[in-house]
């Protein structure tokens, strides 16, 4: 509240034309993209089985979507994820892969919503999600032969990320994300990279599996490194975006129209 | 009656997540083809009014906006900020904002691009405005490559390229050396007068304001208090100084004249008007030289710091440094000047390892910075860098300053100790709770600073700590180090702000041409002007004053300060004086 009015009317604010993506200017996706495409160097695990390691930038695609929202989030992530593919090729896995992951874990995050008109966009992504996994379950059970517990413990980063999505969960977090207490934040930040890692985890493993077709005894030597992995993403990115979120707050730069935190 | 450019009225305006008017009321003209001048303490508003111009604020920052703004009979509110653009032109404060293409030419180009140029034209106005800005010779330059000062001259070519009818320049001159301050003037001055762009520049350069402006804005707390000529605003000294904001050296030297009792019917804004000034008072007065004109500078004991032929080429093959030896000596307040790229911190990061030599050697305290490790030389020698962004990374000023400490092993106790002190000392201790992102530039520096004095280094350098700062925080940085020399430790300050340092550097070292030009106490370099002029420095204006009062009298007048000067003039001997 301000003390005493000013003189003159009170206007409407709103950003008048200008190049953005989904109310995101270019500069935050140009400068976000970037960032991931560095983080792209970093490696933070082995991928077993295939070679290569997984790049830290999957650590911080949550966090570009909840700066940018869903739509600039994935475009930013995905451009950065593109040209990490080609200049850290260590990295880079599965090219294809490597880019729809970072582009649906942003995405996700991103319809992780308490309030505004998109309220209704987790829906159709959870139904996606769904379909994901019964895709990927469903092949390697039906297809291959693998044991139910195998697909469920294997698959426990997947569907437990896909499950807390479709609960209210994301609710919470939204409003921890967009909350004053940084300890809250931070929680908002650890649960939801959980979340969005986790499905975007599941997307990646779909398209993977279809090309690789892994036996159970794959299954089951990923059931204890796959959470582990997914925890480590949720640490770095608890710790990359509290200190971003406070700093975007300190210096009162202007949000993304679409913007959660 | 002038046409206008820019009408604000009523303006308000408060930043998203604050209850204070960043603006309050502001209401105003701007005729075409004025000079405007925008002064005022930090956060007094400045900066959020230049940005009103082209609509940056509120359009991109958001926050609640009272009143309008109209540039070019568009209201800023409901026309994009690329259809003002093609109005205003924007330089900003620090030029790595705006700073976008990977080599000099290319940046200039890059606006003009935008602006459908054509190419024949764009190539031809890339060279007249580096010309301008002296970047000549450069256009291949990646710019990350240039200086802070040449990179900002570059954003200033960048816009001035583009030729608009209104440009906006946020303190453009701060990272300047002074010919390249006085360079930037006097071209947008013959910008204002040839092509009859208007300026409205927000700065605290007093001198140039005073010489080239035709209107002033003094803004305080969010709101216009004062408006008019030049002569008319720096009249009023005493408002000026309690509101923290520079003169020039001349008005201040008439007003302590004033004071002391000579008739001084109108103080003075300008040289020119100070030299007309004076002589009538010279020809009843004989000013009197300082008793204290020493040409040497005391020097005990082996150096803490000494440098013998050093040269340093960076990888990309240019040459910062060649053939430099300087020994500074412990509790010694040394100034280290020079043009914008002379190598001043490519030498004072040899002092702390973070650069080692091509040639020749550097010792700290007698051992070789090779042998030493850079988190020993930390201890011993405190760094501030040209820009406090760069080192600061905590979520609070408090955490920010005890931070270091914290791997001294200290105990809790006299770390909080020495925290309140370091934050005390920099005028911090409301702010410690914030985030340092969260605070204006100046105050950022300071926080910088009070981190490295927690630290209790036996040396403190500073890389431009004045940069960006007001009045007051310029002398609240300042009167620190001298309190630290006072105390015992070794000061070295890195800066071209010249009138600053009268009051506190012993010794001056000038660098330029990529080598030292001269090592000589402060009252002999000074007074110099020939040798300053090689590196693109020019002496106070106190000291030009000076000069020519010694070219009158024939008498050397070695005079640093207004108040010195002031002083040089006594009552007692001026016949005829009311």
């Amino acid at each position: 509240m301000l003390s005493d009015s000013p003189s003159g009317q009170e206007r409407t604010v709103t950003y008048v034309g200008g190049a953005t993506i989904d109310g995101a200017p270019i500069a935050y996706v140009v400068v976000l993209a970037a960032v991931c495409t560095a983080l792209a160097f970093i490696p933070f695990s082995v991928i077993v089985a295939l070679g290569g390691s997984f790049p830290l930038s999957q650590a911080i695609f949550p966090l570009v979507g909840w700066i940018l929202g869903p739509v600039a989030g994935a475009v930013a992530s995905g451009i950065g994820a593109l040209v990490g593919v080609f200049v850290a090729p260590h990295t880079a896995g599965i090219p294809v892969v490597r880019v729809a992951g970072a582009m649906v874990a942003s995405f996700v995050a991103g319809t992780m919503r308490h309030q505004g008109q998109r309220g209704w966009w987790w829906l159709p992504t959870t139904v996606a999600g769904l379909v994901s996994l019964a895709l990927f379950g469903g092949r390697a059970m039906v297809q291959n032969g693998v044991s139910l517990w195998a697909v469920a413990a294997g698959a426990f980063v997947d569907w437990s990320a896909l499950l807390l999505y479709a609960l209210p969960t994301r609710r919470v977090i939204s409003k921890w994300l967009a909350g004053p207490s940084l300890g809250a934040v931070a929680a908002g930040l650890g649960l939801g990279t959980w979340i969005a890692a986790g499905m975007a985890h599941l997307v990646q493993s779909t398209i993977a599996y279809f090309i690789y077709n892994w036996a159970e005894d794959v299954w089951v030597m990923l059931i204890p490194v796959i959470p582990v992995e997914n925890l480590l993403r949720c640490v770095v990115g608890v710790i990359v975006g509290t200190g971003v979120i406070t700093g975007l707050r300190a210096i009162g730069l202007a949000e993304a129209r679409e913007a959660v935190i | 009656m002038p046409q206008t450019i820019a009408t604000f009225s009523n303006v308000s305006y408060v930043y998203p997540r604050s209850d204070t008017p960043a603006l309050r009321d502001i209401s105003l003209e701007i005729p075409k083809g004025e000079f405007l001048g925008l002064i005022g303490p930090n956060g007094a508003g400045k900066t959020t009014l230049s940005l009103m111009f082209n609509g940056i604020v509120p359009q991109f920052y958001g926050g609640r906006f009272f009143g309008a703004v109209t540039v070019a009979g568009l209201d800023t509110l409901e026309h994009p900020i690329s259809s003002l653009a093609r109005h205003v032109g924007i330089v900003l404060e620090n030029p790595e904002t705006q700073i976008t293409a990977t080599s000099v030419e290319n940046e200039v180009a890059f606006g003009l691009e935008n602006l459908k140029v054509p190419r024949d034209e764009i190539r031809a106005r890339i060279p007249r405005v580096l010309e301008a800005v002296r970047l000549e010779g450069m256009e291949r330059r990646h710019p990350q490559e240039l200086s802070g000062g040449q990179k900002q001259r570059l954003a200033i070519a960048a816009v001035l390229a583009a030729r608009p009818s209104l440009l906006v320049l946020d303190e453009p001159t701060s990272q300047l050396d002074p010919v390249g301050a006085r360079e930037v003037f006097d071209t947008i001055l013959e910008l204002n007068h040839t092509l009859g762009i208007t300026i409205v520049i927000a700065s605290h350069a007093a001198e140039e304001l005073a010489e080239c402006a035709d209107r002033l804005l003094l803004l305080a707390a969010g709101e216009i208090v004062d408006e008019g000529p030049p002569d008319e605003v720096y009249a009023q000294v005493e408002r000026l100084e309690e509101l923290h904001i520079r003169l020039p050296d001349i008005t201040r030297t008439f007003y302590f004249l004033r004071r002391r009792g000579f008739s001084v019917p109108e103080l003075p804004v300008t040289l020119t008007q100070g030299l007309a000034a004076i002589r009538p008072l010279m020809t009843r007065c004989d000013p009197t030289p300082p008793e204290a004109n020493p040409a040497t500078v005391r020097r005990d004991g082996d150096p803490l710091i000494s440098v013998t032929h050093l040269s340093h080429t960076y990888p990309n093959g240019t040459q910062a440094l060649c053939d430099i030896s300087l020994d500074i000596h412990r509790g010694e307040y040394v100034l280290i000047t020079g043009q914008n790229g002379a190598g001043k911190s490519t030498l004072v990061r040899h002092f702390l390892r973070l650069l080692l030599p091509t040639a020749g050697e550097v010792t700290v305290d007698g051992e070789a910075t090779p042998d030493l490790t850079t988190s020993a030389l930390a201890r011993c020698i405190g760094y501030v860098a040209q820009n406090p962004d760069v080192q600061i990374f905590s979520s609070t000023v408090e955490k920010e300053v005890t931070f270091a400490l914290h791997h001294l092993g200290l105990s809790s106790d006299k770390i909080q100790t020495r925290c309140q002190e370091s934050l005390a000392a920099m005028g911090l201790l409301a702010v410690a709770d914030r985030h340092p992102l969260s605070l204006p530039r100046g105050e950022r520096a300071r926080v910088v600073i009070a981190a490295i004095l927690a630290l209790e280094p036996e040396a403190v350098i500073l890389d431009e700590p004045t940069t960006g700062q007001d009045e007051q925080g310029a002398r609240l940085i300042l009167d620190l180090t001298k309190q630290l020399h006072s105390a015992g430790k070794t000061v070295i300050v890195i800066t071209h702000h010249l009138h600053l340092m009268a009051d506190y550097a012993e010794r001056v070292v000038v660098m330029g041409e990529r080598t030292l030009l001269r090592d000589a106490p402060i009252r002999v370099a000074f007074h110099e002007p020939n040798l300053l002029a090689k590196t693109y420095l020019a002496p106070p204006q106190a000291v030009r004053l000076a000069q020519a009062i010694a070219h009158e009298t024939g008498v050397a007048m070695p005079f640093l300060t207004p108040m010195e000067l002031a002083r040089a003039f006594t009552k007692g001997t001026a016949a005829g004086n009311s």
